[in-house]
């Protein structure tokens, strides 16, 4: 009895240790990126990162969806203002990429903000993180 | 309804060509933008847009007086047309950007993303020129607008300007490209492309410059923003080096699209 208890204690400890490793915002060159949240959804607004207010929404064809990877941004002062910040790409829990519309342009022209990348996916497709250019985020326990 | 005063005058072409309406049609304006919007909230809040059918967009073609592929300098859907500016004696693109194309301000955002994305400056060209002869005609706009402009710009922004029509139907997730649900209301949801532009799709899937005229679709998605400030200023450079301006003047040229310019010089001219 005792045993077991440990163990759940012990596993508790280790998805707690994991959750919070994954919220944990990543650095990239001055840029922290912190995981928010994925959505999924069959038509998704199109507006690059920092958001702007395009009207245009994009729509997944049959047998697919969009899974919505938000992402928090906060500029540090190490942030160089010409950094040319690469689209992020999706990794699924297969090991397979996924490519999004959404660019990441003018990244330093706010303190802080808040983005959604559209990645259309086969529904159903786990997703295990996003990278942009070498920052890799995890997002599998996000992925409810 | 609660209006978003910025993003209704960015409707009606910014705050200059609002200037230049009168009461009436500014009130027809309001009141046809705010029907719009309602019918987009609705749907909204069903969790839905709802689209038409193509039949139902054709039954609309005798609700009108003018037909949908006129060009926009030749009919004003919300009022009179007005009097344009002439066009200097040896007009420039710059000045059919300020006389006829204004305010351009769409195809001035998707350049500005190409430019700001790293794109080269072919296609930063295209963008730029991707759709100004919508104010001429709009059915095969990519074809017209290759035409209007092959004379005078280099061969792969011709590529990309003539083929931007046929891309924009067929999404591309690897290029970032995804299918918009502005063309579900325009063309109706359930819009299959003609066998032309099924066969173009497919030569344009094999060519080398395949990735010119999807580029320019990948920013012609996102340069829908109506509070969004852009100027040609940037592009000025790109254009001394790859516009090759004639020295009479656009449509003076004797070029094979010269009387395209003219057209769009003088659209008031009954013959």
């Amino acid at each position: 009895m005792r045993s077991t208890l440990g163990t759940v204690v012990l596993l508790a400890s280790l998805f707690s240790l994991l959750a919070s490793a994954q919220d944990k915002p990543v650095n990239y060159k001055g840029l922290e990126i912190a995981p928010i949240g994925i959505e999924r959804a069959k038509n998704v607004a199109l507006v690059d990162c920092p958001p702007g207010q395009n009207s245009v929404r994009g729509n997944a064809l049959d047998g697919t969806e969009f899974a919505v990877v938000k992402l928090a941004f906060k500029v540090t002062p190490a942030f160089d203002q010409k950094t040319f910040v690469k689209k992020p790409v999706l990794t699924d829990a297969s090991g397979k990429t996924f490519q999004t519309s959404v660019s990441i342009i003018d990244a330093g022209t706010r303190p802080a903000y808040e983005c959604a990348f559209p990645f259309r996916v086969p529904a159903g497709t786990k997703v295990a993180s996003v990278a942009i250019d070498t920052a890799t985020i995890q997002l599998a326990a996000l992925d409810k | 309804m609660e209006i978003d005063r910025r993003k209704f005058i960015a409707t009606l072409g910014g705050t200059a060509a609002v200037a230049m309406m009168d009461s009436e049609a500014k009130a027809d304006a309001l009141e046809h933008y705010m029907e719009e919007t309602l019918d987009e909230q609705v749907a909204a809040n069903q969790g839905q847009a709802k689209f038409p059918t193509v039949a139902e967009l054709e039954a609309q073609i005798e609700n009108r007086n003018y037909r949908r592929g006129v060009g926009s300098l030749f009919v004003n859907t919300r009022g009179n047309v007005k009097k344009l500016e002439p066009m200097p004696k040896n007009a420039t693109l710059q000045d059919f950007f300020r006389l006829r194309f204004a305010p351009a301000n769409h195809v001035l955002q998707s350049a500005t993303r190409a430019l700001k994305t790293g794109m080269s400056e072919e296609i930063i060209l295209a963008c730029l020129l991707h759709d100004c002869v919508l104010n001429l005609i709009k059915p095969d706009h990519g074809w017209w607008g290759a035409q209007l402009f092959e004379p005078y710009i280099p061969e792969k922004s011709t590529f990309a300007i003539r083929y931007h029509q046929t891309l924009r139907f067929y999404p591309d997730a690897d290029a970032g490209y995804e299918y918009p649900d502005q063309y579900h209301r325009i063309f109706g949801e359930d819009y299959k492309p003609p066998q032309h532009i099924e066969a173009t799709y497919k030569m344009l899937r094999n060519h080398k410059w395949y990735m010119e005229p999807r580029l320019v679709t990948v920013n012609d998605l996102y340069a829908f923003d109506p509070n969004a400030t852009v100027s040609i200023d940037p592009f000025q450079d790109i254009i001394g080096r790859h516009f090759k301006q004639p020295k009479e003047g656009l449509g003076n040229d004797n070029s094979p699209s010269a009387h395209m310019w003219r057209t769009l010089a003088n659209p008031d001219q009954p013959l």
